[in-house]
């Protein structure tokens, strides 16, 4: 579970976040949805205790990413905006370093390696160099990274992009899966369509502050309004900025 | 567990190892750069070996109007050929032809003045630019002699002591010992001995730093459970293989060269056994450990792989800085020298090839002057990785 509470943020006279508040809980896939700049990479950065806040509290699985990070980021899959591939290394060897890092043993690495890549579909490209990946190759080594040391808790940054429709369907089955494990998964993501299919939950974020909380129909009855994405716009509160 | 530093060294090692650039260089440098030495010290020595072995050779245009300056030119080991009379430019061409140090030309009218006890002329023509210097010098002071020796007869012949001739008497002791001067040439080549420190991991650091900024993959690597020392240490280490391999390979394949080259031909030492050269590269893996420990420091800085060369290229230039200037303003070895890291590398070597025996504290010096500074900066480096400010450019 992951608690955030009233949660402040600034970059000299920018306020990053203004007062952020929710609750993620375990078992439940939480839909971030926030225009640009809303202050979503911030938030996540916050969350594994790369950035500091200013004020409120966060806790991650009951600790502080800002009293343990190392605890918290053990727990805790992030996939960023960036895939942070290396052109040089297999996928293999590339997943082998990560699952290092995560004080994984090389002979359970081994099968997991096995396991995240039969679950995302990608067996071809184990074994190749990541130089000259395509996008869809590219995040789904990254989101073999984020699922392999089975993280409790999952920041993913629009994680179906550039996935075509075989991979998006993976992609949804191993969030399923997730789920049925009892993780605790956020997704930022601008997909209407991902939110109504996949989410229990969405946390609504506008100028760094959470707008709404609750299940997609709860936001569309609140807001009187039958489409998510009508619904959005109405509690952002302008049209400005909608990716 | 492995360690974290451990995890991050091996895989940094494995991604240098596939950029086969890096490694073609490296052992290129590592082969060729002693290699050249060696070839230049080869040179100088069969250079000055052959003019012992030949003696001198010198064209004399009209040698038969002076034979007993000819008998004693040849006793004194210089090869004399007799020339045809020729004119300037013919002169000329012979001395660009470097087959001769100079050319004597006894003037026609010798004989007449030689016996009427004037002046008799001999003309030396010679080529300044040329590196015969030394060998004209003995040419003219065997002519100098031989002029003294006819005046000390003529005085004699009126029964004037010689020695009024002799005012004064100069004797020459030169102090300069074979090692001494070989401490001078050896000191030159010592100086570029340690260079590859200073470049061969300049590739690595700036990729694993500026380079995986770039490819933005920095923040993902800053999102796992190691802290940001532990990632700075085991890039750090990493990027320092190459430089430490690469100085070591040398320092061995120049020692091999100096001890097989006959240097004591040119006067020149090198008096360094394999146990005193393996404490020298002991001594010197902190210098690779702190070139990389400032272009790390300096590299993670950068947005961009180029950005990162540019900036971190001036650090490449610092090192020849104080051995440029020890050398300019002519310094002799004191122990502060030990105290500056790539100086006191050079002064070490330079006085062990000289003297052999220097005792431990250089040793020491050497070793310290360059592991805390570089220790020093990888904890300035960790403790920038880790700040917010870092966070939000990655």
């Amino acid at each position: 579970m992951i608690e955030v509470h009233d949660v402040r943020k600034a970059f000299g006279a920018v306020q990053a976040l203004g007062g952020v508040s929710f609750t993620a809980r375990d078992g439940q896939i939480t839909a971030l949805l926030g225009p640009n700049g809303a202050g979503k990479t911030t938030l996540l950065r916050t969350l594994v205790g790369l950035l500091k806040r200013d004020h409120g509290s966060i806790l991650v699985g009951g600790v502080d990413p800002e009293q343990d990070p190392m605890a918290v980021r053990r727990n805790i899959g992030f996939l960023t905006d960036q895939f942070g591939l290396y052109e040089r290394l297999t996928t293999r060897e590339y997943l082998h370093y990560f699952g290092e890092l995560n004080d994984m043993q090389a002979a359970a690495l081994r099968t997991r390696i096995g396991e995240v890549a039969e679950l995302l579909g990608m067996e071809d490209i184990l074994d190749r160099r990541a130089k000259g990946f395509s996008q869809g190759q590219r995040i789904k080594v990254a989101l073999a990274r984020t699922l392999l040391h089975r993280p409790r808790h999952l920041l993913l940054d629009e994680p179906s992009r550039g996935l075509d429709v075989m991979s998006t369907r993976a992609l949804r089955t191993a969030l399923n899966a997730l789920r049925e494990d009892g993780s605790c998964v956020i997704m930022a993501t601008h997909v209407m369509q991902e939110v109504t299919h996949l989410c229990d939950d969405v946390i609504v974020i506008a100028k760094g502050h959470t707008v709404a909380q609750g299940s997609p129909e709860e936001l569309c009855r609140r807001t009187g309004i039958t489409n998510l994405e009508d619904a959005f716009v109405s509690l952002v509160g302008t049209e400005e900025g909608i990716a | 567990m492995k360690s974290k530093i451990r995890i991050v060294f091996l895989k940094e090692l494995r991604e240098m190892l596939r950029e086969r650039r890096t490694l073609a260089f490296l052992l290129a440098a590592s082969l060729m750069y002693p290699a050249i030495i060696g070839l230049l010290l080869n040179q100088m020595i069969e250079r000055n070996t052959r003019t012992e072995r030949e003696g001198i050779e010198m064209v004399v245009i009209g040698g038969a109007k002076a034979p007993t300056l000819m008998a004693q030119l040849r006793e004194r080991s210089v090869t004399v050929t007799e020339a045809a009379p020729m004119n300037e430019d013919a002169i000329g061409e012979l001395l660009r032809a470097k087959k001769t140090v100079a050319v004597l030309r006894v003037t026609d009218d010798y004989v007449a003045n030689y016996q009427a006890m004037r002046p008799a002329r001999l003309e030396l023509w010679f080529d300044s630019s040329t590196e015969s210097g030394p060998q004209r010098r003995d040419v003219e002071d065997i002519l100098q002699a031989y002029s003294s020796n006819i005046a000390s007869a003529r005085l004699l012949a009126h029964g004037v002591s010689p020695a009024t001739l002799s005012p004064i008497e100069l004797q020459r002791h030169d102090t300069g010992t074979n090692a001494s001067r070989s401490a001078m040439v050896i000191g030159g080549i010592i100086g570029i001995l340690f260079l590859p420190a200073f470049f061969l991991n300049l590739s690595a650091a700036v990729d694993s730093t500026a380079g995986e900024r770039e490819r933005r993959s920095l923040e993902v690597l800053m999102a796992q459970p190691a802290r940001s020392w532990e990632l700075v240490v085991g890039k750090w280490l990493a990027a320092s293989v190459p430089s430490l391999l690469g100085v070591t390979l040398i320092l061995c394949v120049a020692h091999a060269i100096l001890r097989w080259l006959p240097l004591e031909e040119i006067g020149m030492s090198w008096n360094l056994g394999w146990g005193e050269l393996m404490l020298v590269c002991l001594v010197t893996v902190p210098l690779s450990l702190l070139s990389s420990a400032l272009f790390i420091g300096l590299a993670m800085n950068a947005k961009t792989f180029k950005e990162a060369q540019t900036t971190v290229s001036f650090v490449t230039i610092l090192p020849v800085i104080p051995g440029f200037v020890i050398s300019f303003m002519e310094l002799k070895t004191a122990t502060w020298m030990y105290l500056v890291p790539m100086l006191s590398n050079q002064t070490l070597v330079k006085e062990l090839a000289k003297t052999g025996d220097i005792g431990p504290l250089p040793f020491v010096l050497t070793f310290l002057c360059a592991l805390i500074p570089a220790l020093l900066v990888v904890a300035f480096a960790s403790w920038r990785m880790k700040s917010e400010k870092y966070v939000l450019g990655v």
